[in-house]
């Protein structure tokens, strides 16, 4: 019986194991034989996160190509964003083409970035039919490197200020006491907001500089300066804005959180009364179905400073072609005529996925004028494309990433009451020791 | 009997050649890239460049000082509370023994991401473990433990523990039940009292045991990497950071600079060896 037993087992386990080998096998021999057969089928293979955000903005265009194109066809592969940075990066550096697709989606701070460390991958659309006059010039900022534009511009973070109209009610604001406000403001009315209705004003988080990235933002300012330096001493934008962050903290007006599921999770369940984030988190914050009608936008807060301005920027993302792959004129007509300039793609993607794209004309289209119940009706993608024609366009350069861990490090010190200066100059020198 | 031995070699041709392949070359190509830096695909060689910067790379010094850190607090702690659970689970008369042992070695098949998400909303500021300091009045406000330095090295420490401490058992209490039960009884007839039992017979009976989990142990604290990057991502302020996260950061998330994390990976080499050989010198066979 324990014999049968376990001869049953061990079978079972191989058969699996060997099922699993059978279908990575046949999976891989599918995809050269389709690889073969696309060329004469127009296939178009796309590397994105987010599914229902990215992933769906490409099918939509999809859908608009065929009417022109039939026979065309599109595959998108999703996975995390993490894992396609990894995977994008370790084909690169091995040199390795085969695994790689036609399409890719790039965030924008790592555009300088993949075009200087892996020159010759990226296709051009400086001479291609796209009009980038078109679009929102800060997103068409962030593409150009050596006056060489490198991709198709997509979404938008622009930032604005979420709150809970009935809990600022509540502390005796109404809308027009939102508009338009400096940080300093911002401040005055959150500590009145949890005198009154013992409700936090925003949450923080010392390990995400989503925060400092927007304020630099609407300052003109970014962590490095667009000759690749730090941007941490004499620069009035960066001391400002730690000057703020050090305000918040010690205000008591921020709820402390350590992660992205628990600042999601504090506005879902009423916790904050404001975030201040890109126009994407909108779609998180109407999963609160129950907050319905409590909701309303106003402009980002400003920095009390000269060159300060009611508009940032949070995230954002674009579509790049690799220059290497068989399908490359392909995939820059599919996506240069749908993504790089047809209105419709913009309404439909906005109506269908939320989503706010840096394509001007389209900003006049009845989509973009809706009114949303959610946010007691307000026209907030109105509202939203009108600031983002405000935000400052910065150069993100190609050390971003290690500008922010370097004043990551420095941040519980500045926190804990540290000489700022001295701490800038700390940021600046731990800066500089990482970019050699 | 020449035969015999050139169908010996044979046996042994193939897997050399595959460690040859697989192990060896890589290595040596690492080295070699450990002499260039630059970003991306655009390096070039520099020489002992990349190893003067780490000397000098304060980043690279503070993931140091914390992989070290967990290596001292928590292989000694894991690697003692291990001896202690198979000692007690070796008992003869202990009932329940299966679901004892199978209980305690169940945390080691998690997978890592998980259990560290996991532990990262138990610890969150409006998590279980703060509702139920609270519950209990030990504490008046929740304390943010993932954005304290030191109560995010604690936590990462509990985590760790949590986890290989079953492992480690499995090993030992197959090691002591090799030893022979007349001894104890020799032992108690001559009135050692069970303390004395364990430190004098199963301790050294064991000794080349947990000289292999210690060097194991070693191993894998110093290439820690799941943990720290779920749990806390190398913060507050890089004071969780090891030198794997370090590694994994040159590579992927700052602008790529292969060879440098080649410099930094060599330096997890050197380290590991001249622990291992330190640990085989104290607790080895004197030949």
């Amino acid at each position: 019986m324990k014999k049968a037993l376990s001869t049953l087992l061990v079978t079972t386990v191989m058969a699996s194991a060997l099922a699993a080998c059978g279908s990575n096998n046949t999976n891989t021999a599918n995809d050269a034989s389709s690889n073969e057969a696309a060329e004469g089928k127009q296939k178009v293979v796309a590397w994105a996160w987010d599914p229902s955000f990215n992933g769906k903005a490409l099918n939509i265009a999809a859908e608009l190509y065929e009417q022109e194109h039939p026979g065309f066809e599109l595959e998108v592969v999703d996975m995390a964003k993490t894992d396609l940075e990894q995977r994008l990066n370790t084909n690169l550096a091995a040199g390795v083409s085969e695994g790689l697709p036609d399409i890719i989606l790039v965030n924008d701070p790592n555009i300088q970035k993949y075009v200087n460390s892996y020159p010759g991958t990226f296709a051009e659309f400086t001479n291609s039919n796209v009009d980038f006059s078109q679009f929102s010039q800060y997103k068409v900022d962030a593409l150009t490197v050596d006056e060489k534009i490198y991709g198709i511009p997509f979404d938008i973070g622009v930032t604005g200020l979420f709150y809970r109209s009935d809990i600022l009610a509540e502390a005796g604001y109404s809308a027009e006491d939102l508009e338009n406000i400096t940080w300093d403001e911002y401040i005055e009315i959150g500590k009145v907001v949890k005198e009154k209705t013992g409700k936090y004003m925003s949450t923080i988080n010392p390990n995400d500089e989503a925060w400092t990235s927007i304020l630099l933002q609407s300052g003109g300012s970014w962590y490095i300066t667009p000759d690749n330096k730090g941007n941490f001493v004499n620069n009035p934008v960066m001391t400002e804005t730690l000057r703020l962050y050090k305000a918040i903290s010690d205000s008591g007006i921020a709820k402390p959180v350590t992660g992205w599921s628990e600042f999601v999770g504090s506005f879902n369940a009423g916790d904050v009364a404001t975030v201040v984030s890109g126009v994407w988190q909108i779609a998180s914050i109407m999963d609160a179905a129950d907050q319905k009608g409590q909701w309303a936008v106003a402009p980002t807060p400003r920095l009390n400073i000269e060159g300060g301005v009611n508009a940032s920027n949070e995230g954002g993302s674009s579509w790049f072609v690799l220059d290497g792959s068989a399908n490359k004129e392909l995939a820059m007509d599919f996506l240069g005529s749908t993504i790089g300039g047809s209105s419709e793609f913009y309404e439909r993607f906005l109506t269908e996925a939320g989503g706010v794209g840096s394509y001007i004309p389209a900003f006049s289209s009845e989509a973009y004028q809706q009114t949303s119940e959610f946010f007691g009706n307000q026209a907030i993608y109105a509202d939203f494309t009108e600031w983002s024609t405000q935000v400052p366009g910065i150069s993100l350069g190609m050390y971003t990433q290690e500008a922010k861990d370097a004043l990551k490090n420095e941040l519980p010190n500045i926190l804990n009451g540290a000489d700022l200066e001295k701490s800038l100059a700390n940021i600046q020198k731990l800066f500089e020791q990482q970019v050699q | 009997m020449k035969k015999s031995s050139l169908i010996g070699w044979q046996f042994i041709l193939l897997p050399s050649a595959l460690i040859m392949l697989f192990s060896f070359y890589p290595m040596i190509q690492s080295f070699i890239l450990s002499f260039e830096s630059g970003k991306g695909n655009v390096s070039e060689f520099v020489g002992l460049g990349n190893y003067t910067r780490l000397l000098s790379d304060p980043i690279f010094r503070q993931a140091l000082f914390n992989t070290i850190l967990y290596l001292i607090i928590q292989v000694p702690i894991m690697l003692f509370l291990g001896l202690i659970i198979a000692h007690l689970l070796n008992a003869p008369k202990l009932k329940f023994k299966g679901f004892y042992r199978t209980a305690i070695f169940l945390p080691c098949v998690t997978s890592l991401v998980s259990y560290s998400i996991l532990f990262k909303s138990i610890f969150a500021v409006d998590g279980i473990f703060n509702k139920l300091l609270l519950n209990m009045h030990i504490i008046n406000e929740p304390i943010a433990w993932l954005m304290d330095p030191v109560w995010a090295r604690v936590v990462i420490i509990l985590a760790i523990t949590w986890r290989w401490t079953g492992y480690n058992m499995i090993f030992y209490l197959s090691a002591m039940q090799n030893i022979d039960p007349s001894i104890y009884e020799a032992a108690s007839i001559d009135g050692a009292s069970k303390l004395r039992q364990f430190f004098s017979i199963t301790i050294p009976m064991v000794k080349p045991i947990i000289l292999f989990t210690a060097i194991i142990s070693t191993n894998g604290t110093l290439q820690l990497f799941d943990e720290v990057v779920n749990i806390t991502n190398g913060g507050p302020g890089n004071s969780t950071m090891t030198i794997s996260q370090y590694i994994y950061n040159l590579s992927f998330v700052y602008t790529p600079n292969f060879g440098y994390a080649a410099t930094v990976s060599y330096a997890i080499v050197i380290i590991v060896a001249i622990l291992a050989f330190l640990q085989m010198k104290v607790g080895g066979d004197k030949k």
